[in-house]
C-alpha cells in the first residue's frame, strides 16, 4: 500500500522544492560567471574590452556567442543572468502549483510573471 | 579589495541583524567609496537579488517560507518597483539620498521596536485564510497557522516595493512587521516570506536601471559576491552569538549615518 501521507506532501513541496533548485542553480551560475570576469580582470587587465554604456541583451547574447568571453561580457552575464534568476523561479511556480492542480495560485504566479515580462519589455525598449 | 571587504562586512552584519544588505551596502558606497547614488542603488539591487535568492532556497527547503502568501504579496512588490524604479530615474540624486536618509532612520526605530517585540511570546492564529505549516528546526515541532488582513498587508507590500525600487533596499523592514502585525504571520516565516520575495522585487527594478546604464559590471559584481559571501556567514554566526546588544549599537549607528547623508 503506498504511503500516502508521503506523496501528499511530496505534491504539496512540490513547486517549494522545484523553486528551491532552480534559485540554488541561477545563484551559483550566475556568480561562477561574476567570479571568472573579476578573476580575468585581475589577472589580463589588458583584456577588459570596455563597453561604451550598459550593453542592450542583443549585444551581450552576440558577445557570448561569438566566443568573445572578455571579463566586462562575462561579469554582464552573471549579473543579467542573476536578473533572471527570480523570474525564472516564478515560472516554476506557476508551472510547480499547476502539477498541485491549484489553479487560483497558477493564475496568482503567472500575473506576476507578466507583469515582470512588461517590465521587461519596456526596459529593453527604453535601450532600444 | 575595498569594495569585496565592503559588501562582505554589509551582508555579514546585514544577516546578523535582520536587514537585507542594502541598508548598509549604500551607505558604503556613497560615503565611504564616493559612488553615485543611482549606481550605488542599481548595485545594491544586484546585491539584494544575490542574498534573497540564496537565502530563499534555503529556507523553501526548511519550510519556512509561506510561498503562497509571498506569490500573493508579490503581485504588489512588483508594481511597486517597477512605479519606483522608474521614479527613481527622474529623481538627482540629491533628493534619493534625502530619502534614504530618512529610511535609514525608519529602519533604525524598527531595529529598536523588533527587540522588544523578540521578548513576548507568539500567539498563532488560525482562523484566516491560506493555512500553513512552519516547522521549527530547533525543536522540529510543526506550528499551523493562518493569514489575516491579506489586503491590508498587500497596501504595505506595495509601499514596500516602491521603496526598493526606488531606492535599492530589500524592503523588508516594511513587509516583515506588516505580515507579523497585521496577518499573524509568526515573525520566523514573516522573515522567510519577505526575504523569498525580495529576489522578485528587486529584479523588477533591476532591470529598469540597467536600461538606464547605472549598472557598473565592475562595481556591482563586486559588491554582490562580498554581500553574498558575508550573508552566508552573518547566518551562520547568528546561530552563535547574540545580537540584542549589535542590534542596539547598529540602531544608534544608523541614526548616525542618516543624519550624515542627510547633511550631505
Amino acid at each position: 500500500m503506498p504511503d500516502t501521507k508521503s506523496s501528499s506532501n511530496d505534491t504539496r513541496y512540490l513547486a517549494e522544492r522545484w523553486t528551491s533548485r532552480i534559485l540554488r542553480v541561477g545563484v551559483w551560475i550566475s556568480a561562477s560567471f561574476m567570479i571568472l570576469g573579476l578573476f580575468l580582470t585581475t589577472i589580463f587587465p589588458s583584456s577588459v574590452v570596455p563597453f561604451p554604456t550598459n550593453p542592450s541583451l542583443g549585444i551581450l547574447a552576440e558577445r557570448i556567442f561569438s566566443a568573445s568571453f572578455d571579463p566586462i561580457t562575462l561579469m554582464f552575464s552573471g549579473l543579467v543572468m542573476l536578473m533572471f534568476t527570480p523570474i525564472l523561479r516564478v515560472i516554476t511556480a506557476v508551472f510547480g502549483f499547476a502539477m498541485e492542480r491549484d489553479w487560483r495560485f497558477v493564475f496568482v504566479s503567472s500575473l506576476v510573471f507578466l507583469m515582470l515580462a512588461c517590465e521587461i519589455m519596456y526596459s529593453l525598449f527604453l535601450k532600444g | 579589495m575595498y569594495l569585496l571587504a565592503g559588501g562582505f562586512i554589509a551582508g555579514t552584519f546585514g544577516a546578523l541583524l535582520g536587514l537585507g544588505g542594502g541598508v548598509l551596502l549604500i551607505p558604503f558606497l556613497v560615503i565611504v567609496l564616493g559612488i553615485p547614488m543611482h549606481q550605488a542603488i542599481a548595485t545594491s539591487i544586484i546585491a539584494v537579488i544575490a542574498t534573497s535568492s540564496a537565502g530563499a532556497a534555503m529556507n523553501l527547503e526548511r519550510h519556512t517560507v509561506h510561498m503562497r502568501l509571498g506569490m500573493l504579496l508579490e503581485i504588489a512588490t512588483v508594481l511597486g518597483a517597477i512605479l519606483g524604479g522608474m521614479t527613481a530615474n527622474y529623481l538627482s540624486a540629491g533628493v534619493l539620498t534625502r530619502l534614504f536618509s530618512g529610511l535609514l532612520l525608519f529602519v533604525s526605530l524598527v531595529m529598536l521596536w523588533r527587540i522588544q517585540k523578540n521578548n513576548g511570546q507568539e500567539k498563532l492564529q488560525t482562523d484566516g485564510i491560506l493555512p500553513y505549516t512552519l516547522t521549527d528546526q530547533a525543536s522540529g515541532t510543526e506550528l499551523r497557522y493562518t493569514v489575516k488582513k491579506v489586503p491590508a498587508t498587500m497596501l504595505v507590500s506595495l509601499l514596500a516595493g516602491n521603496v526598493s525600487g526606488l531606492l535599492g533596499v530589500g524592503g523588508g523592514i516594511f513587509k516583515v512587521p506588516a505580515m507579523n502585525i497585521l496577518s499573524s504571520v509568526p515573525m520566523k516565516a514573516a522573515t522567510a516570506t519577505s526575504n523569498f520575495m525580495i529576489g522578485v522585487t528587486g529584479a523588477a527594478s533591476a532591470f529598469i536601471y540597467f536600461a538606464h546604464g547605472h549598472l557598473n559590471p565592475f562595481v556591482a559584481s563586486t559588491a554582490a559576491l562580498g554581500v553574498l559571501a558575508g550573508s552566508m556567514t552573518g547566518v551562520r554566526i547568528s546561530r552563535k552569538i547574540h545580537t540584542k546588544v549589535l542590534t542596539w549599537i547598529f540602531a544608534v549607528a544608523l541614526m548616525g549615518i542618516s543624519i550624515q547623508l542627510y547633511l550631505r
